[in-house]
């Protein structure tokens, strides 16, 4: 196949050849309705396009399929409750289906515009990102901690989007950027790549395949390599090859977990049956699939330098009055049925409330790659949508369907079903939802908490005798002018272990910045690492000082507390803190953590 | 049957490879076996050898594309490690082991890169650079033979049985190519000076060096001290009484294993080697002079307390044996090695091969003039140590298991082995685990100069409520474990605090 083969180029081709063997059996059908259930998927992400009569119905194993008449009717509804149809994100032009000419025009246009040798000279192609050029490149970077991210003060700032597109292998620039990500496949061809352009990294993306398949062939399998400060980090999934080139001091542990997440979002595009594919075309070309979900990576990339859910495998919520959490839980409760696998409430990535029908409860990690895939897409801002997704934890074979409707900028709601034709149904149980959100004042207390809530190291109760009854009491801040809490408490994380929740303190001074807390994410990673080794670990305590932080963490079968500390800190009265912060989250617990029907057990 | 067979037929060569290779050479198609400069296991076909060397070197070009200063280092899979150095610019050793938790096969990379370096220094310091006996013979067979013969007699030192034992977590409390040093009293350290001077004076206006060992711990030298530990590595491998006295009651070494198998069965080992040599050796080599200095039961003690071998060759007609040679690091000069044992006490005096210009007669006169001079001083210096020295013990802490190593010195001081033996396998695995941690951020430190020397203090409970504890401060590394402890963080960081007083200097105390 070509390198600029689109989307629905490999679709003809892929008809050819079922058309090629008449008498397929059942596999090679849900092949092919798997392979539909992609092409359906990239269809109902771009919302904002109008859908092709030919759109394949969508069945996978489980679900009925979507008949095209559902398809235009979603789509009329669509068109009708939109009121942002002028807001189009700029890369709805890659995200839809059949668009040849444009998947086309912006491959060729990101090839055109410089190829090798000119050392990453031309900028002028390089995204919105030309001023962060220079921080990005490891020479430049003496503080230890850039890793290729856009470094802006604050997170917020922090724009989604594929950088350098007009690198390769060729350029310095290319190869002093701090950490790379490949996805290849099994026969060498490249399907992503962080930084630089795809169909230009061919031959590199060949010598990452002659590795592994080297060491396979000699009976082992390639795990780490290690060259300096670089070390590469390989990921075998099927056909699916995943490889993680970085000079971030993370550990090998922190980098694989990367990979599993970076694979597992693919999975919760595509879902596993990708891999048919490869069985029958082992040259098959990927990339298209993956169109116009740069943001969507770049993201998840930007979370592996702040989101503490990457490694400590728990979700948080947003710290909300008992009766508020209970309000919006009772709602969700309420319009779940059979269909409705999973309704949650969202806040940005942290949870309001969770329900869920089923016994299995939903993975961290799924809830993780979720939320990354609504917030990062801008389309489902824009209206409400229902897009097929894959839980990779839940079942990574199928794909359930999303339905996303944010009710303020920061607040959405995600009901998940298995029934396809569920549309109008959850478009249903979301009037019902919001109106009970408006009237018990749920999405006023979001934004409050936003503004106000979750807990700070410099409210940490002074006395061990103070007991904290609420985050929400409306007390006049103490100690504003401290910086950190007492006993040069910069931070801490609490993972409550049975809930798999965990919460961790607002970012107080000295760390305010993305890069102090990005050093701070680091320190976090690689303490949780060297405690969970899987040989000698779960360790029990550690005290750990180095020329940034004293850091202490406490892993027992209940909880595990993760502190930071001043690096003068003395090690008696960091204990005591410690102690202490235990105690407030405890007094707080109802307000912090998403309480399941198994009370939480101290 | 050769050493290399035996060892093949009877453990998979899966368990060990090693090879060296030079980068620069055999860069033509079907010319790829040029590269070769060694290989264990010997008899393993071409292709795969041809295979690990592919892949070596694949990884070193692949990891110069985004780490041109460092190439690749190791290679973590599955089944094996496969650690890197480059010894020379090049020229690279590369080791392959494979991981096992039932043989207790879980190796620290920095352990097994020590022993790359170990190998190196030791081949450097008898053949010179590996690099000029290859511009000196460019076929090859040279370095070939004389690399060959070097490394299965030091790997020998490293067999149990009919398998290879290198060094894993066990010796966590462990530093490779560092010196241990006997702590003497004021009186016995003046006693000592004195001796290096009537030494240097012996050697009068040779520019000599010596080195003094006590057992197997350093007394004095003269050296820098790159060549004082390549001198001491030998020393205790090949010269101390220990050894020398083949396996029999005081076997005790903090660095060497701890049971010597007998001088008979380690010389036949050695002499399996050669043996094996002659399927290795390429035809057209067959007429090296190959000098072996890690052959075992090659040294004994003389009449006249100077320790004596054939390694280096006899003089033809009267049959005394050609005293040894071999090169220091820095100043690459050429040196006669003399070595003179008295009870628990070695001597050994180097001497320039320049300024002796009349050879053996030379050093004939100057052993005479030792004898004549010294020989009292070294009686009494032997009494008053013996007399100060506790016992393999000696350096042994109650309660606490340790290791402390001064980079900067390249000394370390470490719990006694028997007592390391007493610890659970838990213990040691999580401190093996530390010291990796720590390997990597020290060498993050040496690529980074700026964040050089970082001050860096980890206390972990393991699961097992072992305290494992590591700190390093100033170039200093001290590794405690702590299995009898009571189980708050403070007791542990206080049990350290008195360790580093009482026996650091308080290098690692806090105020």
């Amino acid at each position: 196949m070509k390198s600029d083969a689109s989307s629905s180029s490999f679709f003809e081709e892929d008809k050819e050849s079922t058309g090629q063997k008449p008498n397929t059996d059942h596999n090679i059908d849900s092949i092919d309705y798997s392979l539909d259930a992609i092409e359906n998927q990239l269809s109902s992400i771009a919302l904002n396009t109008s859908i092709d009569e030919e759109t394949p119905s969508i069945a996978d194993d489980h679900h009925e399929p979507v008949t095209d008449a559902n398809v235009s009717e979603m789509e009329r509804e669509r068109l009708m409750n939109s009121t942002g149809e002028s807001n189009l994100s700029r890369e709805t032009g890659v995200w839809r289906n059949g668009s040849e000419v444009e998947v086309d025009g912006a491959t060729s246009s990101r090839c055109s515009s410089g190829y090798a040798g000119e050392m990453g000279t031309s900028s002028g192609t390089a995204s919105a990102s030309g001023a962060d050029d220079i921080q990005e490149l490891r020479n430049n970077s003496s503080s230890v901690d850039n890793d290729g991210e856009v470094s802006h003060s604050a997170q917020s700032q922090w724009v989604p989007g594929k950088r350098h597109m007009d690198e390769d292998d060729t350029c310095m620039s290319w190869r002093q950027r701090k950490k790379h990500f490949f996805v290849l496949s099994h026969s060498g061809k490249p399907i992503f790549s962080r930084y630089g352009n795809e169909h230009k990294l061919a031959g590199f993306s060949a010598t990452l395949q002659a590795i592994i398949s080297f060491v396979e062939n000699g009976g082992d399998r390639v795990k780490l390599v290690r060259a300096g400060k670089h070390q590469v980090v390989f990921v075998v999934k099927g056909p699916i090859y995943l490889v993680c080139i970085s000079c971030t001091e993370e550990s090998y542990e922190s980098l694989n977990r990367q990979l599993e997440l970076l694979y597992g979002q693919m999975v919760l595009i595509l879902t596993k049956s990708v891999n048919k594919c490869f069985e029958r075309n082992p040259k098959f070309d990927m990339t298209p699939l993956l169109g116009g979900t740069d943001a969507v990576f770049s993201s998840l990339f930007h979370s592996f330098s702040w989101n503490p859910a990457t490694f400590l495998h728990a979700y948080t919520c947003l710290p909300l009055p008992c009766t508020t959490r209970q309000a919006a839980a009772a709602i969700l409760q309420d319009v779940s049925d059979s269909s409705v696998v999973y309704s949650m409430l969202m806040c940005q990535h942290k949870v309001v409330s969770l329900v869920g029908t089923r016994k299995a409860p939903l993975h961290p990690d799924d809830l993780l790659l979720l939320a990354n895939f609504v917030m990062s897409s801008e389309s489902f801002r824009t209206s409400e949508s229902f897009s097929p997704i894959c839980l990779p934890r839940y079942n990574s074979m199928a794909f359930l369907h999303a339905y996303v409707h944010y009710f303020d900028v920061d607040t959405y709601l995600v009901l998940l079903t298995s029934n396809s034709d569920a549309f109008f149904h959850l478009k249903d149980c979301r009037r019902r939802i919001e109106n009970v959100l408006l009237k018990s004042n749920v999405l006023s207390d979001i934004q409050r908490s936003i503004l106000e809530g979750g807990m700070r190291v410099e409210n940490l109760p002074v006395y061990p005798s103070a007991r904290y009854g609420s985050l929400f009491q409306n007390e006049p801040r103490l100690q504003e002018s401290l910086i950190g809490g007492p006993a040069g408490l910069l931070h801490f994380i609490y993972h409550c272990v049975n809930l798999e929740q965990y919460v961790s303190s607002e970012f107080s001074p000295p760390i305010t910045n993305h890069q102090n807390q990005k050093r701070l994410y680091r320190a976090y990673q690689k303490l949780y690492a060297s405690m969970h080794d899987k040989e000698t670990g779960p360790h029990k305590t550690q005290f750990k000082r180095d020329e940034n932080y004293v850091l202490l963490c406490w892993v027992t079968q209940d909880f595990e507390l993760y502190a930071a500390f001043d690096p003068l800190a003395d090690k008696g009265l960091a204990i005591k803190i410690c102690n202490r912060v235990c105690q407030w989250v405890k007094d707080v617990e109802h307000e912090i953590f998403l309480q399941v029907e198994s009370p939480f057990a101290w | 049957m050769g050493l290399s067979s035996a060892a093949t037929t009877t453990t998979p060569s899966d368990l060990l490879k090693f090879c060296i290779f030079d980068l620069r050479r055999g860069q033509h198609e079907g010319e790829e076996l040029e590269k070769i400069l060694f290989f264990f296991p010997a008899d393993l076909p071409f292709p795969a050898q041809l295979s690990v060397i592919g892949l070596s070197e694949g990884l070193i070009t692949f990891t110069r594309i985004f780490s041109p200063e460092a190439a690749c280092e190791v290679i973590e899979a599955d089944m094996h490690s496969h650690v890197f150095f480059e010894a020379e610019p090049d020229i690279w050793m590369v080791m392959v082991v494979a991981k096992s938790k039932e043989t207790e096969a879980i190796w620290r990379i920095e352990a097994l890169r020590s022993v790359l370096k170990e190998i190196h220094s030791l081949f450097v310091m008898f053949h010179g650079s590996i690099r000029v006996l290859l511009d000196k013979e460019p076929g090859g067979g040279l370095t070939r033979s004389h690399l060959f013969t070097f490394i299965m007699d030091y790997l020998t030192d490293f067999l149990t049985g009919n398998k290879f034992t290198l060094p894993n977590f066990r010796d966590s409390l462990k530093e490779r190519g560092t010196v241990q040093m006997l702590t003497v009293g004021r009186e016995a350290a003046i006693e000592v000076q004195s001796l290096v001077g009537v030494l240097d004076s012996c050697m009068a206006n040779t520019l000599g060096y010596s080195v003094i060992l006590f057992q197997d711990l350093l007394v004095s030298t003269t050296l820098t001290p790159d060549d004082t530990t390549n001198l001491f590595s030998y020393g205790t491998l090949r010269l101390t009484p220990r050894i020398l006295s083949s396996g029999g009651t005081s076997t005790w070494s903090y660095l060497r294993k701890g049971n010597v198998p007998s001088q008979a069965e380690l010389a036949s080992r050695s002499a399996n080697t050669l043996s094996a040599l002659d399927g290795f050796r390429d035809p057209s080599s067959d007429n090296y002079r190959i000098v072996r200095p890690l052959q075992h039961g090659k040294w004994s003690k003389g009449k006249d307390g100077f320790l004596v071998t054939d390694i280096w060759g006899v003089e033809v007609g009267n049959l005394v044996p050609t005293t040894p040679t071999l090169w220091l690091q820095q100043t690459e000069h050429k040196m006669y090695l003399c070595v003179y044992q008295h009870k628990s006490l070695t001597i050994i005096l180097l001497i320039p091969v320049t300024s002796m210009l009349n050879g053996e007669e030379g050093i004939s006169m100057l052993k005479q003039q030792l004898l004549e001079n010294a020989s009292a001083k070294i009686f009494k210096v032997e009494e008053k140590l013996a007399k100060g020295w506790g016992g393999e013990n000696a350096y042994h802490v109650k309660g606490y298991r340790y290791l402390l190593v001064d980079g900067d010195r390249n000394i370390s001081r470490a719990s006694p082995p028997g007592k390391v033996t007493t610890l659970a396998k838990e213990s040691l695995l999580a401190l093996n685990k530390v010291r990796e941690d720590f390997d990597l951020e020290k060498n993050r430190g040496n690529v980074d100069a700026v964040n050089h020397e970082k001050d860096l203090e980890i206390c972990i409970r393991a699961k097992n409520n072992a305290w494992v504890i590591a700190r390093s401060t100033r170039g200093k590394q001290l590794y405690i474990l702590l299995e009898k402890a009571n189980e708050t963080l403070l007791y542990a960081s206080e049990a350290v605090e008195k360790f580093s007083d009482r026996y650091c200097n308080g290098a690692f105390s806090l105020d």
